[in-house]
């Protein structure tokens, strides 16, 4: 009678289980991967109901990011400005123009503009951006180079992970407090010794416990 | 493995917390020795768990194919932003809560124009920034679901408008008559724009009357000071003063509209920091357990229509040691028997000892004649003008139940033709002999201001909805005078108005604003610029130097025998061994107004410890009697009216008492207070509001669940409370070290002595380093703690507490993350009764922690135990390892299906828990970090006191203390060196952050018992 099973199939569990192994650490590394906030975060663009341009503003005509961005330096939310804030410049400066139309929209009727958020946390962290403006952190830090940007995106993963790297280390991301709007600003030479002394003068301990942003 | 000796203590008193432990029924062991109740992890519904998984699995798969694509969120700033608004920043106004004829000053957290929270103002001399649970959760009622939004007529959606037009043809009509026929009928108030508009009113209709009434009030005490004094004087006890206080039957540390003031001033003078300062003692003679006789040095149960015999046996003794009493002669002193009698001799020495200082106290439910010879004992005790004072407000509308009466007769006979009600509830709430909802019936205008379409809103033509105080401008003085704006908060939720708007409209037939009215009072109550005056008075919540003076009232003047004598009151012992049924307000519901709120009725009795249900309550021995047990259905008759009831039984209670209370069994309160407990003012007539004699009670058989919080989390009969009298704490100032209990195997050990256990032995895990930065800590006063739970629903506010119902409650799922423990002490039938509030220790040797699969529960370096909730899978067990029971697990989403309305006063600084997660108390970490915040921009360090969680805010007893422990200069640092603190279960070695002072209480040496 012949055999029912070729040879080759004695060697069956051992491919099955090479196999297993191979797809199985392919699909983690997959998910890994293209599941960590790095890929599905960082580049978010979404398109807002205005077309707004930070690089036309904030990057060419120079203005600050308190600006319209009032409450960062007192409360934990920066604040997106009321229509009130647009309508300062746009009363006079082209109030025609077709981009703006739901700004005049939103002025004469009452309704807010509704815009996009581009940088998302979960609801059970409780990010405070005046304590992060009162140590020195710069805006460019978590928002990226917001002043050269046509689209607001987002840059950078804002996951705990990330967020701890600077907690654990925070003097990279440290400046005088007067430059945290200046996207320019280059650290000097001698950044460590100031960021040392700095953080030694401000008392600035960056708590890594969990109930610094979760409650 | 025992090496704990239980139940070492030093007065050797047997500590229990229900009967079943006592007895030690099977039940009670099968509930203590589960975590969970049985059945508590199991899925009752009508769907099966089979049939959950099922939907869930096709759920999950589908929102997995959802899940890919990241949501898109929208960010909607203001088109104007209001000046001082920062999002992010919440803002704080002052205004204040009118309570009848008292109010107390608020402080209300506004959230981008959302009030969310309550707090007491600092400024406002009633409550000195304290609140109660009343208070706390009046912030609910804002924000529920099943107010009416519209006026209707009929029945029918009408609107503001037209009601105007309405009344204006009333308005003519009635102006031809002198307002013939017209009657408004009022809760009480002590308004100065109500009562200015109440008189122009009756100025325009000389022939009108105005009907001020409530279901539950001061009346009788009202009555007593009219007859003696001529007429009626508000009278101002002041608690503060007193070293001896006797409340006759009187719950002013509850029940009371006052009790925030009353509780204040009289923790006040039982505050101690060393065996050597003074307490005030406090006396109690009633039928009930109130949370006042729970708070007792010495307790008398006695019925209550023997109240009334006791004081005046009190006078008598009095008299006999040499007091004289004016007006007393001619009047027979009962002679006592019993426990009574032997009270008499040392208390009347005790009250002449205290001359000046003492208060005398009688129950709104005694009858006045009780309260005008108390009123002759506080005379002649030297009282009045020291411990109670007496002003003259003009500007309060008193009760009066006289004039309901015959008002409704009047409506009966058809001789009132219009009727507006200024909000009540009189067809739930009147006396039932009066048959107010058939007199309604026969005037042809009615109209109701009310919060909801209510009962009496379904029976009227016209209902209009009623703002709630924090939508609305008014004014409101306190009992002693001091007068509050009552500024809103936000602008209407609905088509509603003011009382002081309605009224407005009824005196002069024209709509006007709340804002104008209250400013046109205000001209006339300001010195000096107005405008100033006005802001200055905004801003503080109080106008300053309002309190009215004191009027001086002659104790010659108390002339009680001839007022009793011409009223025809009698002060006879009744000696009845029939049942007697005892009223009595319920704390949380009130009269029923606040029988919609969820908090409120989730909140367990202080005494019964049930939630959501009233019940008539016996002594243990009248149980027997009746051959009664807990959750049977008796049925109660009185005077040919019937009630059937659930029945419960309180040690401590006199016997032959029933005890009813009022506020449930509403039929149109809404969707959460419908159908609860059973509506008691069915009992009621104008004759006897308080009490009745002669029931009878019957056992129906029938059997009623109730949920009852009492055994949960039971600690097993170990040492929890430790108290002393004073003498002992006198004689053994360091009696704690005594009465804790030591482990057997390090009972030898010097450091164990001193309770210093974890540097002895070292505990196996990696101690962290406390001796920097901030540690916090909160001291708990077993002294001064009355019991309340006024940090319970504060907390509840504050932290997003969902509301998890009465069948959860009975499975032992409440959420409250700090809960009051109860404990009886003593013999049966007459115990002593503990309160503790208990919630999480945070332990610097958590036991949570250390078998917490996933590190969701953790230390942070503050020495806070943290709950990270998206961390938590759900297993339990750090509740399971838990000593304190004071982790609560979410089994449902319970916040999933809340009303959009009430979406709106959760607190946007704290997570809302979802299905599966574990919580507990958090010491207001959300504080925390806003006072490190605040600190952090002004580059400086958190003061003492800066951050204070909401429980510690709250208590009216400032029996909860907070802060940093490093700081050996701050008051909780202080508070801790006292020699009487101790740390829950110390023997455990948890090394609670939580410690308590132990109860101190003043028994007089000369009274027996």
């Amino acid at each position: 009678m012949a055999q029912i099973f070729p040879k080759w199939t004695n060697r069956l569990p051992l491919y099955l289980a090479l196999g297993v192994l191979v797809i199985g650490t392919t699909v983690v590394l997959l998910l890994w991967y293209y599941g960590s906030p790095r890929y599905l975060e960082v580049g978010y663009r979404p398109i807002q109901p205005v077309a707004y341009s930070h690089k036309l503003h904030a990057g060419d005509l120079g203005m600050d990011c308190r600006y319209c961005h009032t409450a960062v330096e007192k409360s934990r939310f920066a604040t997106v400005p009321p229509t009130q804030t647009c309508m300062n410049c746009h009363q006079l400066i082209l109030p025609e123009s077709q981009k703006l139309l739901p700004v005049r929209e939103s002025w004469a009727t009452g309704d807010p503009i509704e815009w996009v958020r581009v940088h998302n946390l979960p609801d059970y962290a409780y990010f405070d951006h005046s304590r992060h403006i009162q140590s020195g952190v710069g805006c460019i830090s978590c928002h990226g180079n917001v002043a050269q940007m046509e689209i607001v995106s987002q840059v950078e993963p804002l996951n705990m992970g990330w967020c701890l790297t600077c907690h654990r280390d925070p003097a990279p991301n440290l400046r005088p407090v007067d430059q945290v709007t200046n996207m320019a600003w280059q650290p000097p030479a001698d950044h460590a010794e100031w960021a040392a002394r700095f953080m030694q003068e401000h008392n600035i301990r960056p708590p890594e416990d969990c109930s610094a942003c979760h409650r | 493995m025992s090496p704990i000796k239980k139940g070492h203590t030093l007065t050797g008193k047997q500590y229990w917390r229900s009967l079943d432990e006592l007895a030690g029924t099977p039940e009670f062991e099968d509930w203590l020795h589960r975590e969970f109740p049985q059945g508590a992890s199991e899925w009752n519904n009508a769907w099966s768990r089979r049939s959950f998984l099922t939907l869930m699995g096709a759920s999950l798969a589908l929102a997995g194919l959802s899940g890919c694509r990241r949501p898109e969120e929208h960010i909607v700033p203001y088109v104007k932003k209001p000046e001082d608004m920062v999002p992010g920043n919440p803002l704080k106004y002052a205004t204040a809560i009118p309570m009848g004829l008292h109010a107390c000053g608020l402080l209300v957290e506004s959230h981008e124009g959302r009030p969310t929270k309550i707090e007491g103002n600092l400024k406002h001399p009633a409550n000195r920034g304290r609140t109660d649970a009343r208070i706390q959760a009046s912030v609910l009622d804002l924000y529920d679901p099943d107010r009416s939004t519209v006026p209707s007529r009929g029945g029918v959606r009408s609107d503001w408008t037209a009601f105007v037009s309405f009344w204006r043809e009333q308005f003519v009509a009635f102006q031809a008559t002198g307002g013939e026929g017209l009657a408004v009928l009022s809760e009480t108030f002590s308004s100065p724009t109500m009562m200015r508009l109440r008189r122009a009113f009756e100025a325009r209709f000389p022939n009108a009357r105005w009907v001020a009434w409530d279901p539950i009030s001061d009346e009788n005490r009202y009555e007593a000071i009219r007859a003696v004094l001529g007429r009626v004087h508000q009278p101002v006890f002041h608690y503060d003063r007193a070293k001896v206080v006797l409340s006759l039957e009187s719950d002013f540390l509850l029940t009371e509209p006052e009790a925030v003031t009353a509780t204040l001033g009289f923790t006040s003078g039982r505050r101690i920091e060393s065996e050597k300062d003074q307490m005030n003692r406090l006396y109690v003679v009633e039928s009930l357990y109130t949370l006042t006789g729970a708070n007792a040095d010495h307790r008398l149960r006695i019925n209550s229509s023997d109240v009334g015999a006791f004081a005046l046996a009190v006078a008598g003794e009095l008299q006999r040691q040499g007091l004289a009493i004016e007006g007393l002669n001619g009047l027979t002193v009962p002679t006592m028997t019993g426990r009574a009698a032997e009270w008499l001799a040392p208390l009347a020495k005790d009250l002449l000892r205290a001359r000046g200082e003492s208060l005398i106290v009688a129950g709104s439910g005694q009858p006045a004649a009780v309260h005008a010879l108390v009123m002759a004992i506080n005379g002649a005790l030297g009282n009045l003008d020291r411990t109670i004072t007496y002003v003259d407000n003009r500007d309060a509308a008193y009760p009066s139940t006289s004039g309901l009466t015959k008002l409704t007769a009047d409506m009966a006979a058809g001789k009132v033709s219009a009727l507006v009600m200024i909000g009540g509830n009189p067809v739930y709430n009147a006396p039932a002999d009066l048959n107010f909802a058939a007199a309604l019936s026969k005037v042809a205008t009615s109209v109701h201001l009310s919060s909801r379409v209510d009962e009496t809103s379904a029976a009227t033509v016209w209902h209009i909805p009623r703002s709630h105080y924090l939508e609305m401008w008014g004014d409101a003085r306190s009992l002693d005078g001091t007068l509050s704006v009552i500024q809103p908060l936000i602008e209407p939720l609905y088509q509603s108005v003011s009382e002081v708007e309605l009224t407005a409209l009824l005196a002069s037939g024209e709509s006007a604003r709340g804002y104008d009215l209250v400013r046109e009072t205000w001209a006339g109550l300001v010195t000096g610029n107005f405008e100033v005056g006005w802001q200055t008075a905004l801003l503080n919540g109080i106008l300053s130097d309002s309190a009215l003076p004191s009027i001086p009232v002659n104790a010659a003047q108390v002339g009680i025998a001839q007022a009793m004598a011409s009223h025809g009151w009698s002060l006879r012992p009744t000696a009845t061994t029939n049942l007697e049924v005892v009223f009595h307000p319920c704390y949380t519901t009130g009269d029923g107004t606040r029988a919609n709120n969820g908090w409120l009725h989730e909140l367990p009795d202080p005494i019964t410890k049930l939630s959501w249900d009233n019940v008539a309550t016996f002594s243990p021995k009248t149980a027997r009697e009746l051959g009664v047990q807990n959750e049977d259905i008796v049925s109660i008759q009185l005077q040919g009216r019937e009630l059937s009831i659930a029945a419960w039984i309180v040690p401590g209670q006199m016997d032959n008492a029933v005890g009813l209370s009022f506020g449930y069994g509403r039929e149109k309160a809404g969707r959460v207070g419908n159908g609860v407990g059973v509506d008691t003012y069915r009992l009621r007539d104008s004759q006897n509001m308080y009490r009745a004699g002669s029931a009878t009670v019957s056992n129906t058989g029938r059997r009623y669940e109730l949920a009852t919080t009492q055994d949960h989390g039971s600690m097993e009969g170990r040492p929890i409370i430790l108290m002393a009298s004073l003498d002992e704490y006198r004689e053994n100032p360091d009696f704690i070290t005594g009465a804790s209990v030591i482990p057997e195997f390090m009972a030898e050990s010097e450091k164990a002595k001193e309770r210093d256990l974890v540097r002895e032995y070292p505990s196996s895990w990696k101690e962290p380093d406390y001796s920097t930065g901030y540690q916090w800590g909160m001291s708990i006063d077993l002294t001064t703690c009355t019991g309340c739970q006024a940090c319970t629903v504060a907390c509840q506010a504050e932290n997003n507490i969902p509301i998890v119902g009465k069948e959860q409650v009975r499975k032992g799922r409440e959420m409250h993350w700090i809960r009051v423990d109860r404990y009886f002490t003593g013999d049966v039938e007459d115990p002593g009764m503990e309160h503790q509030p208990m919630p999480c220790q945070h332990c610097e040797n958590a036991p949570c922690e250390q078998v917490c699969p996933v590190a969701a529960t953790v230390h942070d370096t503050e020495g806070l135990n943290v709950m990270v909730y998206n961390r938590c899978i759900g297993t339990r067990y750090c509740s399971n390892n838990c000593p304190y029971k004071v982790r609560r697990f979410n089994f449902f989403n319970y916040t999933d299906e809340y009303p959009e309305t009430i979406k709106m006063v959760q607190n946007p600084e704290v997570t809302v828990r979802s299905r599966g997660v574990m919580e507990k108390c958090t010491y207001c970490v959300q504080r925390i970090n806003r006072g490190k915040q605040v600190a952090k921009l002004e580059n400086r360090s958190i003061r003492d006191g800066e951050v204070t969680p909401a429980c510690a805010q709250a208590c009216p007893a400032e029996a909860i203390v907070f802060g940093n422990i490093n700081d050996s200069e701050s008051r909780v640092a202080r508070v801790k060196r006292i020699n009487r603190t101790y740390s829950l279960l110390g023997e455990l070695n948890t090394q609670p952050r939580t410690t308590y002072l132990a109860s101190i209480r003043n028994p007089n040496p000369e009274m027996k018992a």
